[in-house]
């Protein structure tokens, strides 16, 4: 079992390898991929195998592993597996066509694993210090994926993420001392007091104040992390500029990651100060986030901000149902949170290929889509819609399941507020992207030298709009019941 | 666990060193010169690594030795010594212009930001078995002060220093929590600033050479 623990963590560091070993950009990725197919393997069998088993624990509470990390295990695993498919295609082109350097590609892909395998390494531990260690060099790995093309543009946009979420995540440790402050009267056993189930389970023992401060600490600085207004301000800026499977990793596992850390801090707040100081700590957070990001989105422009914007709003809604709680709010949650993550993958990885074949990010600037690559096109258009939240695909059912948890939750004001706000964010994204797909065609020459990267460029698309479409229609039993494991987990 | 009282020799060394600490973070703040921000911090370092010390020699922890030499070593010498000859020399950085506010008033908030920080982190809110509880209230100051530094300079390299005052007042909080934070922890953090610090510089010097000043104040292009 630990190897495997240890396997889904570290596989995707067999890309960095290769490119340290002087790979080009091909067998690097590849490598990447593979290993990111490991770590996918390894993370689906211990959600299975931990389904009916108590959380497994080790290395004096560092290693840590319950139905709520497996279930972020396999999210994260599942972006990394469709983002390194999708980086041999982009990477192989950018290289064709000389726009990156080789140097700079096997950057690419040493960062790309360490960046991967880091955040998959931080859903492993039960230790609240490693887990801010781990997430804040995610950071630092990902920083350099963000500043990669190193214009004054890209390296703007590193800078600004790198001191902000740096900053944010320190911000967090000093909630996590204010934690571990809040447990020191109760004399614990000094290798247990800062693993997150010995906390919880004595949360109730905790100093109260300090546990408030802790908690609202804990959320400005992940939430910086997650892209929680007002903290969001390096988000559309690292999107834009990373490469596209980079953005992709950032939108959809990185927020994530930082949800993660949250949500550890939140079940902890539940159990130790009662439900309303965290619920509306998190209303709060969640609809400005939500505002802002709705509010953005209806500016045309660059496309890829446009979509970060969307992981603003999203990641605002899952800030919300966290704070409606209760049954529905949780599985909502966690539904939204694989939903969005699947996704918006596919969105990041088919504006990638747009930007390679029409050499612009400016929606402005693409037409025609549908008629000149009916693939990517429809998956643009597709994913674009999933993530809008209509039917059949699975955020629709993610987000009823959130709007009902509020309507369950004791004001109808929130959940009317918040379908008001989703119908604004419909239109304002069906606008661009339908503008970007219908329309003449204009030449668009395929960027892709050989058939096996154009086969990894089109291969995530396909079967991530397909588990969004099947996790739409019916939500396996296995999942159903990881994620009520979970909700156990933190109830 | 064994408390550091506040009249004990130890305590009282502690305690002073957390008033070093936050007058140092003060006087970045009051000062224009980048090579004073990188002094100020390094002498920052220095009495952090002393406090460092004092709690190891009380508690006979060897990590937590290790550590001060570390926070010696690196944050004290190792760091300022290579922001000054990579940053500060070779770009040629003397006066820093680009502060929004005068040097009165972000004194004046920084006073403001300390008593807040005695407000938020009153006694009762400190359990009993923190060791010296004095120094909590002083490390909060300290983070907050960082923080406003970020804020008010535009400066990439001021902003770094900054975020690196932050870091030490999380540091300072962290040491009075001597026997439960475990080693591992305190080096991962370590090895965090020490990459962080790495990448800003590239960053730094990239920016620099492309925008021929990397005050913040040119980073505009992008926004909204």
């Amino acid at each position: 079992m630990i190897i495997l623990v240890i396997l889904a963590s570290a596989g995707p560091l067999a890309g960095t390898l290769a490119a340290a070993s002087g790979a080009r950009a091909r067998q690097a990725g590849w490598a990447g991929a593979a290993g990111a197919g490991v770590a996918f393997g390894s993370a689906v069998y211990l959600l299975v195998a931990q389904l009916h088993r108590a959380p497994l624990r080790g290395w004096g509470g560092f290693l840590y592993l319950d139905s709520l990390s497996c279930f972020f295990l396999l999210t994260v695993a599942s972006v990394t597996l469709l983002a390194a498919v999708g980086s041999v295609a982009y990477l192989s082109a950018e290289e064709d066509s000389g726009r990156l350097s080789r140097f700079q590609v096997r950057l690419y892909f040493i960062f790309f694993g360490l960046f991967a395998s880091l955040m998959l390494a931080s859903l492993e531990t039960g230790n609240l210090g490693l887990l801010f260690v781990l997430i804040e060099a995610s950071t630092l790995a990902s920083a350099g994926l963000v500043g990669l093309e190193a214009r004054s543009n890209s390296l703007e946009a590193a800078w600004k993420y790198v001191i902000i979420t740096s900053f944010g995540v320190t911000i967090a440790l000093a909630g996590t001392l204010f934690l571990f402050y809040s447990a020191s009267g109760l004399h614990l056993a000094p290798d247990l007091a800062l693993t997150w189930p010995y906390l919880f389970s004595h949360a109730h023992a905790l100093a109260p104040q300090s546990l408030r401060l802790a908690f609202l600490l804990a959320v400005v600085g992940y939430g910086t992390k997650v892209g929680l207004a007002p903290m969001h301000t390096w988000l559309p800026d690292a999107h834009a500029e990373a490469p596209s499977p980079a953005s992709a990793m950032l939108s959809a596992a990185l927020l994530n990651t930082g949800m993660y850390a949250i949500i550890r801090f939140l079940a902890i707040a539940r159990a130790g100060l009662g439900g309303s100081f965290p619920r509306g700590v998190l209303l709060a957070f969640g609809f400005a986030s939500i505002v802002i990001g709705v509010l953005f989105m209806v500016r045309r422009g660059n496309f890829k901000r446009m979509f970060a914007y969307s992981s603003v709003e999203h990641m605002g809604i899952i800030a919300v149902a966290l704070g409606f709680g209760g049954v529905l709010g949780l599985y909502g949650a966690l539904l939204q949170i694989l939903n969005h993550a699947i996704a918006k993958s596919v969105l990041f990885l088919s504006s990638g290929d747009v930007a390679l074949r029409y050499k612009t990010r400016e929606a402005a600037g693409v037409r025609g889509l549908l008629a000149a690559v009916p693939f990517t096109g429809g998956a643009l258009l597709l994913a674009s819609f999933a993530v809008l939240g209509s039917p059949p695909f699975g955020l629709f059912l993610s987000e009823l399941t959130i709007v009902r948890a509020g309507f369950a939750d004791a004001n109808p004001v929130f959940p009317l507020l918040l379908l008001a706000l989703l119908g604004i964010a419909f239109v304002a994204m069906a606008r661009t992207t339908t503008g970007m797909v219908t329309g003449e065609a204009s030449p668009s020459p395929s960027p892709y030298r050989g058939r096996g990267a154009a086969v990894a460029a089109v291969a995530p698309l396909a079967v991530g709009l397909a588990a969004l479409l099947v996790l739409g229609l019916w939500i396996p039993a296995g999942l159903d019941t990881v994620i009520r494991h979970s909700m156990a987990v933190l109830s | 666990m064994e408390k550091l009282a506040a009249t004990s020799p130890a305590g009282v060394l502690l305690d002073l060193s957390g008033v070093l600490i936050l007058l140092l973070a003060f006087a970045c703040l009051g000062s224009k010169l980048f090579n004073r921000y990188v002094a100020y911090y390094g002498a920052q370092s220095v009495v952090l690594s002393f406090a460092a010390a004092v709690v190891a020699w009380t508690f006979h922890s060897i990590e937590l030795w290790i550590l001060a030499g570390l926070t010696l070593a690196v944050k004290g010498i190792g760091i300022p010594v290579t922001t000054r000859r990579l940053l500060v020399r070779r770009l040629a950085l003397s006066r820093d212009i680009a502060i929004s506010t005068g040097l009165s008033t972000s004194l004046i908030a920084g006073g403001a930001l300390t008593a807040f920080a005695y407000l938020v982190t009153r006694p009762e809110l400190i359990p009993r078995g923190v060791v010296a509880a004095a120094v909590v209230p002083l490390s909060t100051a300290v983070i907050l002060l960082g923080a406003l530094a970020m804020v008010v300079r535009r400066h990439t390299v001021a902003q770094l220093i900054g975020w690196l005052i932050v870091e030490n007042g999380v540091f300072l909080g962290a040491i009075t929590l001597v026997a439960t934070f475990p080693f591992i922890v305190e080096a991962g953090i370590f090895l965090d600033v020490v990459a962080g610090v790495l990448i800003m510089l590239v960053f730094v010097s990239g920016l620099t050479r492309q925008l021929a000043s990397a005050s913040a104040t040119e980073l505009r292009e992008l926004h909204g």
